[in-house]
């Protein structure tokens, strides 16, 4: 079996098994905690404040007046990469139609020279972000092998597809079968690490925010 | 007295023919132009087969539909591939020799015995192995103990088609006759793989002019086929290429798309993975190929190519084996399987989660119960 | 009386052969080598316009450029093939075409005569003792006639 036909069949099946496996895990693992018996007083009524906590998912997607001037460079590049990131993925026509033999349904792509563009902009904010994680001293403190390792599979998933589609760099089969694989190995390390934010950013910005809702606060 | 056929040089076979000099070293230019040889190898080759005696060719059809072999004869330009026939002595063809029955095994064993050691085998189709290889004998003997046997007094072996070069049609699953390509059956001597199904006559051709005008096998790629012709996929010299690359696709057949020739990706062309010279040789004398006529390449030069989904499968579409493509349904399947291990597993975090919460907020009990 | 300024006369730049693509730009300069060599006495060199990649603006560029010389031969084996001297002496573009005309190989070789134009000695021999055959017969039955006349 070669190394093509693995990634896109058996390599990719179990991928996705271990993807729903570890999300639903994760999640369920906070989900089904009990929720600590809050003894304040309320000060808004429930509905007011679950619609607090609502808002409170797309208003904490902005940064606060204060701290625009220290955060915002960082927030821009990383608002930059996930819109090239969006884009590339699920706007490529190639990439639609691996989503519509999943899923059954595809949609129109940009044009393929477009994409390119926008793949070479992506890596290089990327690599932007990882210089800048390297060279700031709270960062680097900071930064653990989670951190460097959900960069670099991201990283080389972008890389083996512009090689592939640029067809630099070896055999094109091979270099098409490293990104399907590196997807593969994406969306298993997935649910473990610090992507798992793709699904925590909605409860944990929807809690806080009911939460101080029902305090009366905005946050 | 003139000396038989069989003695003949090459070069004074042609002129028999009425073949000139002129004419046989315009072919070997063709030929060599064809196979991106540097342009001296032409008349080399014209040179080295003046006096080179006729080598001996014995062409081989084990389990095949004939398509190699028809398309090795079906030449565009009769006059040119028909001069193999003159270049080569063709000592058993089973297809097109006039004798048949003991007459011609008797000959096929008389071509052995007389050119041992010397002889180029060309083989089409595939080797069963199952029942003891009783699903393809000939004059009472099984293809592999033929093939076996034939191969040893081989110079060479020239497999032609995907069938005897990586087993083709009848070694996709299931495989019912246990069938194996010439490769898995012989060692120790030199294959090369002619592979395609069929593969271009002009590639044939080429690979076997070269090889008997050289004696060496040309450069081969891992697969063991001649570089000269499979050098490149068929994707990295298609004309549709700009279409591509603009994501111009056409989406159905004899859509608007199709009808302005944009390229077949959605359509499961297998282009990019294909290596063959299709996109520059071309079929029929250089007339047109899949692509050209509106359908996506196939990759039938591809080992296995019958078992890699669906023809019309896009490339980046899923291929989950026997069933080809993968449906809606077996990822909702595959998903819900991991889904409902994942819940379990959550169960269990959770419930972990939970005895520790109660802990930190019942210390004392703890105590108490420790106590 | 006019004046020199006053007589038409048009000045045609030569071709920039520099002008064309990278690709082809080098080759020629390896054909001026070439040209050198065998002018000396050295052996004729062939290259294969199919190796070249070059677009149809690149070609026709080329072609005018190399222009057309004093000598066009054409050869009639299966298909006719046209040797033609380019207004580089000793530069010769050849195109072999098939029966059918398709286009099978394109030269440029830089020699004194193309090596295809010359008949092979093995012709030769066979054509004279065809020729010799021929001549006996007829002269034996110029023979055979003198001696019926004459008996």
């Amino acid at each position: 079996m070669d190394l093509l036909h693995f990634a896109r069949g058996l390599g990719l099946q179990i991928a996705i098994a271990i993807f729903c496996l570890g999300v639903t895990w994760r999640i369920a693992s906070f989900a089904l905690l009990r929720i600590r018996r809050e003894y304040s007083r309320p000060r808004e009524s429930i509905l007011k404040y679950m619609l607090g906590g609502l808002i409170t998912v797309g208003s904490r997607s902005w940064p606060h007046r204060e701290f625009i001037g220290r955060t915002g460079a960082g927030e821009a590049l990383g608002y930059s990469y996930h819109l090239g990131l969006f884009a590339v993925v699920l706007l490529f026509t190639p990439h639609i139609l691996f989503l519509q033999s999943l899923f059954g349904f595809g949609w129109r792509g940009l044009p393929s020279s477009v994409i390119t563009i926008l793949s070479v902009i992506t890596l290089t904010l990327f690599l932007a972000v990882l210089f800048r994680r390297v060279t700031n001293k709270v960062m680097r403190l900071l930064s653990n092998f989670d951190d460097y390792f959900s960069w670099f599979i991201t990283m080389l998933v972008m890389a083996t597809g512009l090689a592939a589609t640029a067809h630099v760099g070896g055999p094109y089969e091979t270099l098409l079968a490293l990104h399907i694989l590196s997807v593969d190995v994406l969306l298993i390390w997935f649910p473990f690490g610090k992507l798992m934010h793709a699904f925590y950013i909605f409860p944990s910005r929807a809690i806080n925010g009911a939460l101080l809702a029902r305090k009366g606060a905005t946050s | 007295m003139q000396p038989l056929a069989d003695e003949l040089a090459v070069g004074d076979m042609l002129r028999q023919n009425g073949v000139s000099r002129r004419r046989f070293i315009k072919y070997c230019t063709g030929v060599a132009s064809a196979m991106a040889l540097p342009p001296w190898m032409g008349p080399a080759m014209a040179q080295q087969l003046q006096n080179a005696p006729r080598p001996s060719v014995i062409y081989l059809s084990f389990q095949e539909c004939t398509g190699c072999f028809e398309s090795f004869t079906r030449s565009f330009s009769p006059t040119m591939e028909s001069l193999i026939f003159n270049v080569i002595s063709l000592d058993y063809d089973d297809t097109l020799m006039a004798a048949a029955g003991e007459q011609a095994e008797s000959a096929l064993a008389k071509a052995m015995h007389d050119n041992y050691g010397k002889y180029v085998l060309i083989i089409d189709g595939s080797v069963p192995t199952g029942a003891g290889g009783g699903y393809c004998t000939s004059g009472g003997k099984s293809a592999v103990d033929t093939l076996r046997e034939a191969a040893q007094g081989a110079a060479a072996i020239v497999c032609v088609g995907t069938c005897s070069s990586f087993g083709g049609i009848p070694f996709a699953d299931p495989n019912p006759t246990d069938a194996w390509p010439v490769s898995a059956i012989v060692a120790n001597k030199p294959i090369i793989n002619v592979s395609g199904c069929p593969p271009i006559p002009e590639v044939i051709t080429g690979t076997l002019l070269q090889y008997v005008t050289t004696g060496k096998v040309p450069d081969l790629d891992e697969h063991l086929r001649p570089k000269a012709f499979f050098g490149t996929t068929i994707h990295d010299r298609c004309y549709r290429r700009s279409f591509y690359d603009q994501g111009k696709f056409a989406k159905t057949f004899d859509d608007e798309g199709a009808r302005n020739g944009w390229c077949l990706y959605e359509l499961g062309c297998k282009g990019p993975t294909t290596y063959n010279a299709c996109a520059t040789t071309k079929w029929n004398g250089g007339t047109s190929f899949p692509i050209e006529s509106g359908h996506g390449c196939i990759g039938c030069s591809e080992p296995g190519f019958w078992d890699k989904g669906s023809l019309y499968s896009p490339l980046s579409a899923t291929d989950w084996g026997k069933a080809g493509e993968s449906s809606p349904r077996q990822v909702l399947e595959l998903a819900a399987g991991g889904i409902v291990a994942g819940a379990a597993l959550g169960v269990v975090s959770a419930g972990s989660g939970r005895l520790r919460q109660y802990r930190s907020e019942h210390p004392l009990d703890i105590d108490a119960e420790e106590g | 009386m006019s004046r020199l300024s006053e007589i038409s006369v048009r000045i045609e730049a030569p071709t920039r052969l520099g002008g064309l693509g990278g690709g082809v730009a080098a080759v020629l300069s390896e054909l001026v080598d070439m040209l050198e060599k065998v002018a000396h006495g050295g052996e004729a060199a062939t290259i294969d316009l199919r190796s070249l990649p070059m677009s149809p603006e690149d070609r026709s560029a080329l072609q005018s450029a190399l222009g057309h010389g004093e000598v066009q031969a054409t050869l009639r084996a299966d298909g006719v093939s046209t040797l033609q001297e380019t207004g580089i002496s000793g530069l010769w573009w050849i195109e072999h075409r098939d029966a059918r005309g398709e286009l099978i190989a394109e030269l440029l070789e830089v020699a004194t005569t193309p090596a295809i134009l010359a008949a092979s000695t093995e012709d030769m021999v066979a054509a004279s003792r065809a020729l010799r055959s021929r001549l006996e017969v007829t002269h034996s039955a110029a023979a055979r006639m003198t001696h019926a006349t004459l008996s």
